[in-house]
């Protein structure tokens, strides 16, 4: 259950940057690529959840990384929030 | 360390969700509603993981709700994007 849980977010978040990042080359709006960005940040937090979990259980703890991820994630998007508008 | 990284985590997300808040309130697009409704999501998801304890069983149940918030940001997507009757 909680290995399709974790896909599950690995999945949605990719699409999510996916489709943002193509709808920014499409009508070049900028938020769009903030936002693509920052889920390209939370891709990787969810990838490293499921390494963290899922596939290394016991040996590694990283923790750490996957909250430095989702930080460094936000960043951007907070700087696209703040100047871009 | 890592309880500091989840309080930047959550008020990064706040701060991306009244951003957000604030755009839908301005244009009256619910795109930026969606959006705000995920990063609040995300700032709870990321809240009740840091208050949990470490490894409890029910830890992937807290993933749910990270989940409907990229299924939220999803249905934005397919929103703007549905052609107008």
């Amino acid at each position: 259950m909680a290995a399709i849980i974790y896909a599950l977010c690995a999945i949605t978040s990719m699409l999510c940057s996916w489709l943002l990042l193509r709808g920014y080359r499409r009508n070049g709006y900028r938020l769009l690529f903030w936002s693509g960005l920052c889920f390209v940040g939370l891709s990787v937090n969810n990838i490293l959840l499921i390494l963290d979990r899922i596939v290394f259980p016991t040996s590694v703890d990283l923790l750490t990384w996957r909250l430095v991820a989702a930080l460094i994630a936000l960043l951007p998007l907070l700087y696209g929030l703040i100047w871009e508008e | 360390m890592n309880d500091m990284l989840i309080g930047a985590i959550v008020t990064a997300s706040l701060i991306a969700a009244l951003f957000f808040l604030r755009f839908w309130r301005s244009t009256g697009d619910r795109f930026f509603l969606f959006f705000s409704l995920a990063f609040a999501s995300d700032a709870v998801n990321r809240l009740l993981l840091g208050a949990a304890t470490v490894d409890s069983d029910d830890m992937p149940a807290y993933y749910i709700i990270r989940l409907l918030g990229y299924g939220l940001i999803l249905f934005a997507i397919y929103d703007k994007n549905r052609p107008r009757s």
